[in-house]
């Protein structure tokens, strides 16, 4: 627990933030711009640095909330997080379908097919408003925030048991992981026949992981022996990683690939993350460990400001960003993919983005009523 | 603020000057294929019928994820949707009703035992069944694979549909499984033997890749799955093919 009392580590917020500027940029179908992210240049994508980071801050904001106040009041509090997250999550899905609405009625009439089937609201709407509150029904990109509501509900009961034996709690969700994978487990979504696009039963490893790395803090230093040759492993397989990825943009390179590398490699699954993906992203972290530590001065420099004041905010700045993807999608598809229209969709969408983090920063300081300004709660992390 | 533009101007020029050399054209001047790959080699009866007598033409979409369009950005992007859209254009004044009953992991025998239910609450006049991917990565004995496409066929063709196959995607798993051949074999075995149509996707896919078109222009980043391009292309060839065999002599 020594983490979450040694003060607020600005890597979390940081790198949160920049994974909300990727999935941003990524939920741009024709997006130039999405070179700048993690997805090209590997396996793994931001879907796994903000479910990481998420698990991880879970522990730190209601750990102690449990050890000062009890197990029913930190439960308590995270359930009216999960309900924080749920009228989000339907809020979001309003403001897309107003969205896509918006476009349809503004626009021709194969558009508006096209925009409709974008909505999936399909021969039944009254169904898919049903299934839309139930989670089982999400248009496109809206399905992280339910697998984040899934694993935040489950999070009371694994609490507990991550604060006294994190290393058990890894290895039971590393079981639950592989069996998910090797029984094809998985919870059913509408329209019939379809499943969740992330799996909660697979990507709690994620989360779970990044809670067990929260509570292990400064035991973690303990790996710090084998630095050099963990490294080194991490170098290599990001190195390796980087050669496939290349080689899916270059055929030259694809046919060095030897056969049996491919039979293992593929299909790179993300509704189950793929062994591949998760431990792409673990090397990622490791190599941030090694490179950047708490202390570093770098991480106070202010140009990382706007980074940090969105991973401060993720919920808001995820939800933004999302619907702002699909103002982008469209804006560009408009300029028939132009890659000016692209480039400039990226920046006004992640200007906004900063914009929102501070005044929803400002508001959180006491706002305009306040002129002493009340310091911010560190409770405010998840 | 300021500080924040800051960034924005360092983050453009890493795109200016830092993108790799290749950039994802989606635009859908590359999507082509050889007139030959596009001939489903048997005619489709009564489909042509409904079209010239009822101006109506039912189609069911069996599938797999292809079918379901999974991972792609709009729904409205795969190839039962462009399927859809592309007949109403070339067809005026047919009333074309596609369903798509495409779902993702299932492999042939769970599609075989729902043909008979997804036949009669549908009863279509042309049904293209997309199969094969799953049983090679799976490795099915393929004469199981067989004979259930076999009797799927059959069974179908006599509640009155004609049948289009659609055989395996090109991607990098299908390409790294060991026998996707003898299935893509199996199935264009099949179709002559029931006089079903063929849409040879593993053909006309491998010939982008033969061009020098990269996976990632086709294929999603999991090496399995039709990413936007990918769909809307095979979409649109499917119905350039289909409509040759509903129009041509």
């Amino acid at each position: 627990m020594a983490n979450a009392s040694s003060g607020r580590d600005i890597r979390l917020d940081l790198f949160r933030g920049l994974a909300l500027w990727f999935i941003f940029l990524d939920h741009i179908p024709t997006n130039v711009m999405s070179w700048l992210t993690v997805r090209n240049y590997g396996f793994s994508d931001a879907t796994e640095i903000f479910v990481f980071i998420s698990g991880y801050t879970a522990v730190i904001a209601y750990s102690r909330m449990m050890q000062r106040d009890g197990w029913i009041r930190a439960s308590s509090r995270i359930y009216r997080r999960v309900w924080q997250l749920y009228v989000a999550h339907i809020l979001l899905f309003v403001a897309f379908s107003a969205q896509v609405a918006w476009v349809s009625i503004a626009r021709d009439t194969p558009a508006l097919i096209e925009e409709m089937e974008l909505l999936g609201f399909g021969d039944n709407p009254y169904q898919a408003i049903l299934e839309a509150a139930l989670l089982r029904f999400r248009p496109v990109n809206l399905d992280v925030l339910p697998l984040y509501i899934v694993l935040l509900a489950a999070f009371p009961f694994v609490l507990p048991a991550v604060v006294r034996w994190p290393l058990g709690v890894i290895a039971v969700s590393v079981g639950l992981y592989a069996a998910t994978c090797h029984f094809n487990w998985n919870l059913a979504a509408y329209p019939d026949g379809k499943v969740w696009f992330f799996n909660p039963m697979a990507w709690q490893v994620v989360f779970h992981v990044g809670a067990a790395c929260a509570v292990l803090g400064p035991r973690l230093a303990w790996l710090d022996r084998f630095r050099w040759p963990l490294t080194a492993l991490a170098v290599v397989y990001l190195l390796f990683a980087l050669f496939i990825a290349l080689s899916w943009q270059y055929n030259p390179l694809q046919r060095q690939v030897p056969m049996w590398i491919n039979k293992l490699l593929y299909p790179i699954d993300k509704t189950n993350i793929d062994i591949l993906r998760f431990t792409h992203f673990l090397a990622i972290a490791w190599l941030v460990r090694v490179a950047i530590p708490q202390s570093a001065s770098i991480l106070k420099w202010a140009i990382w400001g706007p980074l940090r004041r969105c991973g401060e905010q993720s919920l808001l700045i995820f939800c933004l960003g999302t619907f702002l993807a699909l103002s982008g999608q469209v804006t560009v598809s408009h300029f028939e993919d132009s890659i000016v229209s692209q480039v400039v969709v990226s920046i006004t969408g992640i200007l906004i983005m900063c914009l929102a983090a501070y005044i929803a920063a400002w508001f959180k300081d006491g706002g305009p009523s306040s002129s002493a300004g009340i310091p911010r709660a560190a409770g405010a992390l998840t | 603020m300021r500080v924040c533009l800051h960034g924005l101007v360092i983050l453009a020029a890493l795109v200016a000057f830092g993108s790799p050399v290749t950039v994802n054209a989606q635009s859908m001047a590359h999507c082509r294929a050889k007139a030959e790959l596009l001939d489903l080699g048997a005619p489709l009866p009564i489909a042509r019928k409904s079209v010239a007598e009822r101006k109506y033409l039912k189609i069911l979409a069996l599938g797999s994820s292809s079918t379901a369009g999974y991972g792609v950005s709009n729904p409205a992007f795969a190839y039962p949707t462009q399927l859809w859209r592309g007949l109403e254009k070339a067809l005026p004044g047919v009333d074309i009703d596609l369903v798509n009953r495409g779902m993702g992991g299932q492999d042939i025998e769970e599609m075989a035992a729902r043909m008979r239910v997804e036949m009669q609450s549908n009863l279509p006049s042309l049904v293209i069944w997309q199969t094969g991917t799953n049983a090679a990565i799976r490795h099915m004995p393929l004469d199981t694979f067989e004979s259930t496409l076999r009797a799927g066929i059959r069974l179908g063709k006599s509640l009155g549909a004609d049948f289009v196959l659609m055989n395996l995607q090109y991607v990098p798993a299908v390409v790294a499984a060991q026998d996707k051949e003898a299935y893509e074999q199996a199935m264009a075995r099949v179709a002559k033997e029931l006089d079903a149509g063929l849409f040879r996707r593993y053909d006309i896919m491998r010939s982008w890749y033969d061009d020098g078109m990269p996976y990632a222009q086709f294929v999603q980043l999991d090496g399995l799955h039709l990413n936007d391009f990918g769909q809307k292309c095979i979409g649109q060839l499917l119905t350039k093919s289909i409509l040759r065999a509903l129009t041509g002599p």
